[in-house]
């Protein structure tokens, strides 16, 4: 800026020197332009003003929604592997029954062939595999425990299908034995509750084993199946 | 913005807190409860230190029965009750997470030790043994046995079942997720260590050969 001649000096200040030096137009002039300036400045401020609500509400919005989307994405989903846990999962072919648990002496006609269930010796069948029918009355009382009992026609089953057969099943709380007369091949019983097969690969065994194996739905689930007796022909 | 709209912000932040509410209301909601799913090692350990504690309950029962040592008699009884009871609350876990009480055994433990614990070809046998378990013929003995015969193979059988737990135990302590089954599994791990110890001295006590 050039400085104003000295001998007009009035401030020492220029831009109020300037002024001074303005003539009446020039101070009108000047004075919209200062207000224009104004205008423009207050306009931008109202437009950033909106621009800053714009973007802070869409921010929080998107916040709000992920957080509720998290919220619901995350929780634990009920553990779920497949129906069948002992909750009435239905398995093609199985029966069930209403039998009712009671000690009892001497033999039982069970209304089930093998039978699943109902009034048994107080003693229960060592769960094992058997080369000999067991026992009706102490096997029942094997299933009032938990227990699956496996009963086989050995006239259908040979020993090669009994290996692949017992190879699926569980190494406790299983019983499998010969059954004279046996309307299937394979019937696999636990507590009120029956299924015939006629192959040792029938994709059903697993899924009865995982429904009714140690279910609780017994009697007395979590009683031992050892510590008991013996039948016939253990091996 | 022009007076007549200004309600809109109000209305929309009042949506966002509803919202936030919701949100932290589901999250207290599933922490406060306590509800972790439960992992393969949760599951795994549950259904496997039940066979294995079942094994060791009808030992103990025998040997209750047939035991001519006192202090053996007594550990014996302890150890039936103890484990009859551990396998209960886990065969309940189980019920409770709704998983089936069935389950390749071993199948959840890592091969840290050099074992083929879950290996597809590995017998029910084999898993058994690797466990610690007895096998029926050494049950059937321990059964047959009397006297200090019977404490003493007792004590054999009784020491390689811990043995085995101890390696369940540890692998349940480092991979469950669900805080009561690693309390479970830090008890087995102490407890059984201490019965070990008892188990040993005992079997210096009586002379047993084993």
């Amino acid at each position: 800026m050039t400085p104003p001649p000295p001998e007009k000096r009035k401030s020492g200040n220029p831009a109020r020197q300037a002024h001074i030096d303005e003539t009446v137009k020039q101070q009108r002039e000047r004075r919209r332009q200062e207000k224009l300036a104004e205008y423009n400045r207050q306009l931008a401020k109202r437009r950033r003003s909106r621009l800053t609500w714009w973007v802070v509400g869409s921010a929080a919005a998107v916040v709000v929604v992920a957080i509720v989307v998290a919220s619901v994405v995350l929780t634990p989903r009920p553990v779920s592997y497949g129906a069948f846990d002992s909750t009435g999962a239905t398995i093609e072919g199985v029966e069930t029954f209403d039998n009712v648990t009671q000690h009892v002496d001497g033999t039982v006609d069970y209304p089930q062939d093998p039978p699943a269930g109902g009034p048994h010796n107080p003693v229960w069948l060592n769960c094992g595999v058997y080369s000999e029918p067991v026992p009706n009355e102490n096997a029942v009382h094997s299933m009032e425990h938990g227990a699956v009992w496996v009963t086989i026609d050995p006239d259908r089953i040979s020993d090669d299908q009994l290996r692949t057969l017992t190879a699926k099943l569980p190494s406790t709380y299983v019983v499998v034995s010969p059954y004279p007369g046996l309307r299937s091949p394979l019937v696999l019983s636990a507590w009120n509750a029956q299924l015939a097969l006629d192959s040792v690969d029938d994709p059903r065994i697993p899924q009865f084993l995982e429904e009714y194996w140690r279910s609780q739905n017994v009697p007395e689930p979590n009683a031992l199946c050892t510590g008991g007796v013996d039948g016939p022909g253990r091996l | 913005m022009s007076a007549r709209l200004a309600w809109i912000p109000w209305v929309l932040a009042i949506v966002a807190a509803a919202a936030l509410a919701f949100a932290v209301g589901r999250f207290t909601m599933y922490s406060a409860t306590g509800v972790p799913t439960p992992d393969a090692v949760d599951i795994g350990f549950a259904r496997d230190m039940q066979v294995h504690h079942e094994q060791a309950v009808q030992m103990a029962m025998i040997e209750y029965r047939r035991a001519q040592d006192d202090v053996v008699r007594s550990l014996a009884y302890d150890i039936a009750t103890t484990q009859a009871g551990q396998r209960g609350e886990m065969y309940d876990w189980l019920v409770q997470w709704g998983v089936p009480q069935s389950g390749r055994l071993m199948s959840w433990m890592s091969d840290s030790s050099g074992h083929d614990h879950g290996g597809a070809s590995a017998t029910e046998a084999d898993l058994r043994a690797a466990m610690g378990m007895a096998t029926d013929a050494q049950v059937d003995a321990l059964s047959a046995a009397s006297g200090t015969e019977a404490d003493c193979l007792f004590l054999e059988l009784m020491i390689r079942h811990h043995e085995g737990a101890l390696p369940m135990a540890r692998e349940a302590i480092d991979g469950a997720s669900i805080p009561r089954v690693t309390q479970v599994a830090q008890t087995i791990l102490t407890g059984q260590t201490a019965e070990l110890d008892a188990m040993r001295s005992a079997q210096l006590r009586l002379g047993c050969t084993g």
